[in-house]
């Protein structure tokens, strides 16, 4: 039999995996709780004391529990430590889905970002989006601020395809850099 | 590159938009459907020239919505979200 496994990308090692090239890095985020909470969010505002809003694209989030939004009524709950909230439906009108092994979490960092966002989406950055899911190096994604660094949340799926893609696109911004 | 605006993400790329087809072909509800009726949902489009009512989603957000826009200059006029379109 052929051994289609030859296909494809291996996997990184996400706890050491990095991409560093002058002005950029990137890093796997592990141990992230996530949550997509669907429906009413104003009732699971009520519920949960937390934003019914979360930020949009390249909107910026902080601390260690906020939420992206990702369609009019549904939003990526990010918390450092697993929320005591029951996954399922609640009957005052949302739904709440774990996905923290669903989405693998990246985080870029230095001067050189913006150069990479503006090889991965034709967004405008400064002009603000009210889902922060865009389309990121073709892949749909969830994009925003943390504090100053970046953090995109992709499907598990395509997490090797991108970083293979930022690995590219850091080498080509680290050559252009150089002239 | 051409923008189209989801009304609620606002102004994307048009890679991040599907087609949806014509606004307006409802599916016919019934036993008592005609074969016309049915071959006029299912194979029959206007296809005009000019202005036209679709239906986009966007993919990203999931958000379906109707867009006006020009087939000849490929002007768009609005984008209206699905649950305050006249009969989408
Ligand atoms: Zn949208």
């Amino acid at each position: 039999m052929r051994n289609l496994a030859e296909k494809w990308a291996v996997v990184p090692d996400w706890q050491t995996a990095a991409i560093e090239v002058p002005g950029l890095a990137i890093r796997s985020l592990a141990g992230l709780s996530q949550y997509l909470v669907s429906g009413d969010l104003d009732a699971w505002s009520k519920v949960s004391g937390a934003p019914a809003k979360g930020v949009g694209a390249f909107g910026k989030a902080e601390g260690e529990r906020y939420a992206a939004q990702v369609a009019r009524d549904r939003m990526l709950v990010v918390s450092a430590a697993p929320l005591g909230i029951e996954p399922g439906w609640h009957e005052e009108g949302f739904g709440v889905t774990v996905v923290s092994a669903g989405l693998q979490a990246f985080e870029a960092e230095g001067s050189e970002t913006a150069e990479l966002i503006a090889r991965a989406t034709t967004l405008d950055p400064s002009a603000g989006s009210a889902s922060a899911a865009l389309s990121f190096a073709g892949a749909n994604a969830v994009v925003y601020r943390h504090g100053d660094k970046l953090r995109i949340h992709v499907d598990r799926g395509l997490a090797t395809y991108l970083w293979t893609w930022m690995e590219t696109a850091a080498r080509n911004i680290a050559a252009a850099a150089k002239g | 590159m051409q923008l189209f605006t989801c009304p609620f993400c606002g102004p994307r790329d048009e890679t991040e938009f599907h087609f949806g087809g014509e606004a307006g072909n409802l599916r016919p509800d019934g036993a008592d459907v005609t074969a016309d009726r049915w071959a006029s949902y299912l194979y029959m489009r206007d296809n005009p020239k000019g202005a036209t009512r679709e239906i986009w989603v966007h993919m990203n957000c999931g958000e379906f919505f109707v867009m006006e826009r020009d087939t000849v200059n490929h002007k768009v006029e609005t984008s209206i979200a699905l649950d305050s379109a006249e009969h989408a």
